[in-house]
């Protein structure tokens, strides 16, 4: 409370500072769910941003002048997010980083556009909001079609020619599912099947003995944990051996509880890297600082995303010369290429969505701890 | 070949417990007339019992695996016995003399509040049974996977229908119970004790709910306080399929709906089996108003 008093205090000093005419601090925004059901990545967003600018800082901060954060709470609510927009948007902030999610996102994108204001999303997956032609607005995160891609892509690395496709006709896994259809049969694969379970029941050994008898030498599974933990079991039971690949709704714990270790063991799927994994020199220090300073790890891969906006900004306004938003995302659009992240290169393409792989492939081991894939 | 007779011992695991479960609906409905709406629920009330009971008591690393399940079992059944008879003492005997929609109503609320009162308890992410307790073993009888614990499932389910049918027809209770069935007040007149027959029958319902519950638990491992719901509706629609109020046809139902939705999943369309099992009933339905072996018409409800 006592920090907050002191930051608010700060806040109103800066406010009379800048009134007087003299911006000598360059102002990035971050848009975060501070509270609400999402607020521990929204709390994970703001440690990890703030450390970020410490140490720009420290190191003399941009274009001669210090980075101080401005933070919104969005709530995870998209009113509450068109409200914080425009708050930020009237506070100077050169660009904004975030937020997590789509919907939260999509209600704050075109109060920044309409002011010119660089925004960088960091856990918005839906594909629509690249598809808008909006000139100010990128994200760190991967598209829901990229996970698609990826999926058509693991299964020829790991060399299997004949695939079953398993979904269960919700929006999420069916989408996954048609891509990754889509992709493998441009490709030649043979799709020996393609169909829907009902999420909700227990009992899947009709369809294991349906899939078996199409004799598949992999099962793409697009839908969520409950389903794939039971898929395993009951897989198991009937001492069939084929491998399953899953989609990064089954990234859950639970799955191997549901599953049963020996059942999980040697299950697949796909997911953006856990911020433990993350292998770049830069991601390794980082996340020492970050554990020495907070003692614990950022909760998720999507707070780390934040950073890399909030980074990818700062190479913006560094290499534009400039915190003017129009110059930020000229910069960020044609000249940010193969930039350092903490999760892997950026580059951002016409349309804003970052370039290059997210996803990773994981694999449960025989002690039902998920373990990274180097394909 | 091997795959038609592989998913006909998939469809009559499934059609077990449905058969089971849809034993409480149509008992119930026999004598009272009512679709216990609740009883769903008391299903899943065996599992979380049993997951309860199981690993807080140790019952298989003390007494072993038959007996530890064994022991399980009868305490299962005996507590949520218990549950079904206080819910029919709170939930429908106070509404026996109102109009039978009241009844209905009530048992929606009932089923309600159970499940509820479930997430509460428990919280509603899926609890797990562990996972070492079973026998995994899987029998191979000419090139047929079966799992040994389906086999004993099908084998415990139809045992205890076996046992319910000669209760209720070779003992004086179970006289009872179908004269309280065919004219309460003539049974009245008889000196049947009505109540307590109700009684019974929300004894005997839930307990067969409860250890199919504790089934599904055991083999599938994996529970949630929703999933009375689905089970409840294929149970259901089983007793009707074999004629609502009619014992045999709760079984034939129910293990009839367990074959008919594994193969139309497996020869016709994986994600039209619900639909494709409702096509089935209402077809029968057109064809034998009663059910397959129903005698008595739902007037209403």
């Amino acid at each position: 409370m006592k920090q907050k008093l002191w930051v608010l205090a700060a806040a109103l000093g800066l406010g009379i500072a800048a009134a007087a005419g003299a911006a000598d601090t360059v102002k990035i925004g971050l848009m975060a769910p501070m509270t609400g059901s999402w607020a521990s990545e929204g709390q994970g967003m703001k440690k990890i941003v703030e450390l970020l600018a410490e140490q720009q800082n420290a190191k003399g901060g941009v274009l001669g002048k210090q980075i101080e954060v401005v933070t919104e709470d969005d709530g995870g609510d998209p009113r509450t997010a068109s409200l914080a927009a425009q708050r930020l948007t009237t506070k100077g902030v050169a660009a904004v980083v975030g937020t997590y999610g789509s919907s939260v996102t999509e209600a704050s994108q075109a109060i920044y556009d309409e002011a010119g204001i660089p925004q960088i999303a960091n856990g918005s997956t839906a594909i629509r909001l690249t598809e808008k032609g909006l000139k100010h607005f990128f994200r760190t995160a991967p598209r829901d079609d990229e996970q698609g891609r990826m999926a058509a892509q693991t299964i020829d690395k790991l060399g299997f020619k004949k695939v079953a496709i398993l979904h269960d006709s919700t929006s999420y896994a069916k989408g996954l599912a048609d891509e990754a259809n889509a992709l493998m049969k441009k490709k030649g694969r043979d799709i020996v099947f393609f169909d829907a379970l009902t999420p909700g029941e227990r009992d899947y050994t009709t369809i294991l003995t349906k899939l078996k008898g199409a004799n598949p030498d992999v099962v793409l599974f697009t839908g969520y944990f409950p389903e794939a933990g039971l898929l395993l079991r009951q897989k198991k039971d009937m001492n069939w051996k084929v491998p399953f690949i899953g989609g990064d709704a089954t990234n859950n714990a639970d799955l191997v509880k549901i599953a049963g270790k020996e059942a999980a063991d040697g299950y697949y799927f796909l997911s953006p890297p856990q911020p433990q994994d993350l292998d770049t020199a830069d991601a390794k220090n980082f996340l020492a600082d970050y554990q020495k300073k907070h003692n614990e790890l950022p909760p998720s891969i999507w707070a780390v995303l934040a950073g890399d906006g909030f980074r990818a900004i700062v190479a913006g306004i560094a290499g534009a010369k400039s915190a003017d938003g129009g110059q930020i995302s000229g910069y960020l659009h044609k000249d940010l290429k193969n930039f350092s992240g903490l999760s892997g290169p950026i580059s951002f393409d016409a349309k804003g969505d970052r370039e290059g792989e997210v996803y990773r492939v994981y694999k449960v081991d025989g002690d039902g701890k998920f373990v990274l894939q180097k394909l | 070949m091997e795959e038609f007779f592989q998913q006909l011992t998939n469809g009559l695991a499934v059609g077990g417990i449905y058969a089971l479960i849809a034993l409480g609906y149509t008992m119930v409905y026999g004598v009272l007339k009512l679709i216990n709406f609740a009883h769903g629920d008391l299903f899943t009330y065996g599992a979380y019992l049993g997951l309860t009971l199981l690993t807080s008591l140790a019952l298989t690393d003390r007494l072993g695996f038959a007996a530890g399940v064994l022991v399980l079992a009868l305490m299962v059944m005996g507590l949520v016995a218990v549950l079904g008879a206080l819910l029919e003492r709170a939930a429908y005997r106070p509404l026996r003399q109102s109009p039978r929609l009241s009844a209905v109503v009530s048992a929606l609320g009932a089923s309600i509040f159970l499940q509820n009162t479930l997430m509460l308890i428990y919280g509603a992410r899926f609890q797990v049974y562990p996972d070492n307790i079973l026998p995994a073993a899987t029998l191979n009888i000419f090139g047929l996977y079966l799992p040994l614990m389906r086999v004993l499932i099908v084998l415990a389910s139809v045992l205890m229908m076996v046992a319910l049918y000669l209760f209720i027809q070779k003992t004086k209770i179970g006289t009872a119970i179908r004269a309280a069935a065919i004219d309460q007040d003539a049974a009245r007149l008889m000196g049947i004790d009505v109540n307590r027959v109700i009684m019974l029958v929300f004894l005997v319902g839930p307990a067969l709910g409860g250890i199919a519950g504790l089934m599904v638990g055991l083999y599938y491992g994996q529970i949630n306080f929703t999933m009375g719901w689905v089970y409840g509706m294929k149970a259901f629609t089983a007793a009707i399929l074999g004629g609502i109020g009619n014992i045999p046809g709760a079984m034939v139902g129910g293990l009839l709906l367990g074959v008919i939705e594994a193969l139309g999943a497996a020869y016709i369309s994986l994600a039209w089996k619900d639909a494709i099992a409702f096509c089935v009933l209402i077809l029968i339905l057109i064809v034998r108003p009663t059910g397959l072996l129903g005698e008595r018409v739902a007037d209403k409800v």
